[in-house]
């Protein structure tokens, strides 16, 4: 699967199919989209407080339960103050 | 890195799975496959509401229930360490014509499982525990 | 096969894929494999003030089969070739 080629090494966002947002650094993928996150937090997001980082360290997460996988551009996060968000967590996915 | 070399350094290190369906299973890896089956030692289940547990001695979890796997972040640097390693033995006995002399202490695999892919990286570290 | 290749003939043109789980995304298409799985460069996502979530994230890669919908420009889909190409595919099939 050329497409997840130049992801590894980066900060990436990684959406989950049960609306769990993650970040971390991609260490490694494989042709079922699996992959490997070093140094990865979930981000939880609501609409009464910031968004909360929480600790998550070396995670392996199935193909099949990955959404999305975003490029995180550092200077645009670095740019965003987590805590001045507000938002609905992500939808589940609905077949 | 391939996340199977990742599972696969796994063997004998605790390790949190979280199934589709919510439930979380903490344990040690006994072993595993290239469909991520796996099987853990020393097990607490957790339901999916987080309200009820239970304690195993051992249990046997089909890879493709699995939402996704925490495993301690020392095996990242293991894993690459290995690799690099694997690399290097490779090229200096392709350069030399000596077959493989610095792969094959390191424990080349003793079963049939996993010979068809992934080269030199396998082998080695906390495999063998026979099941 | 077919809607793979429609797909390939659309790289670096602007799609809108909307996911199953509501999230709508515009970008540039810059590949896709056999599973559609697509990977999108300069993205926005729709409604952005409700889903900051993607803020710090400019190209993604999108799993095939969480795509609800995509949009495909007009302009670039030769809609007589495809019906063409789908009759023969469907031909080809019936024969075997």
């Amino acid at each position: 699967m050329a497409t997840l080629q130049g992801y590894v090494d980066h900060r990436v966002l990684l959406i989950l199919q049960d609306g769990r947002a993650i970040v971390g650094v991609m260490a490694g993928y494989d042709q079922k989209s699996n992959v490997v996150l070093s140094n990865s937090k979930e981000r939880v997001y609501s609409m009464d407080a910031g968004v909360e980082e929480i600790e998550l360290g070396l995670y392996l997460v199935k193909g099949d339960q990955i959404v999305l996988i975003g490029e995180l551009d550092e200077a645009l996060e670095q740019s965003v103050d987590l805590s001045t968000i507000r938002a609905e967590p992500i939808l589940p996915i609905r077949y | 890195m391939l996340p199977l070399s990742l599972l696969n350094a796994a063997q004998n290190k605790p390790m949190l799975v979280e199934l589709k369906n919510g439930e979380t299973f903490n344990g040690h890896l006994v072993n595993c496959d290239n469909f991520m089956n796996i099987t853990l030692r020393e097990v607490y289940q957790t339901s999916a509401d987080g309200d009820k547990f239970w304690k195993l001695k051992e249990c046997y979890i089909r890879g493709s229930t699995i939402k996704y796997l925490r495993v301690p972040d020392t095996l990242l640097d293991a894993v690459k360490e290995e690799q690099t390693r694997a690399r290097e033995a490779g090229r200096s006995a392709r350069g030399a014509h000596v077959s493989g002399a610095g792969n094959r202490g390191r424990g080349m695999p003793q079963r049939g499982r996993g010979a068809m892919r992934g080269g030199p990286i396998r082998g080695g570290r906390g495999r063998g525990r026979g099941m | 096969m077919l809607i793979f290749s429609v797909f390939k003939t659309l790289t670096d043109q602007k799609v809108t894929v909307e996911l199953k789980n509501d999230l709508s995304i515009t970008g540039v298409l810059k590949s896709v494999d056999q599973f559609l799985n697509i990977r999108l460069d300069k993205i926005e996502v729709f409604d952005e003030a409700r889903h900051p979530h993607m803020m710090a994230v400019k190209n993604c890669f999108i799993r095939g089969s969480v795509v609800r919908y995509v949009q495909l420009p007009a302009e670039h889909v030769d809609t007589q070739l495809l019906e063409d190409a789908t009759r023969r595919e469907a031909a080809a099939q019936g024969k075997r």
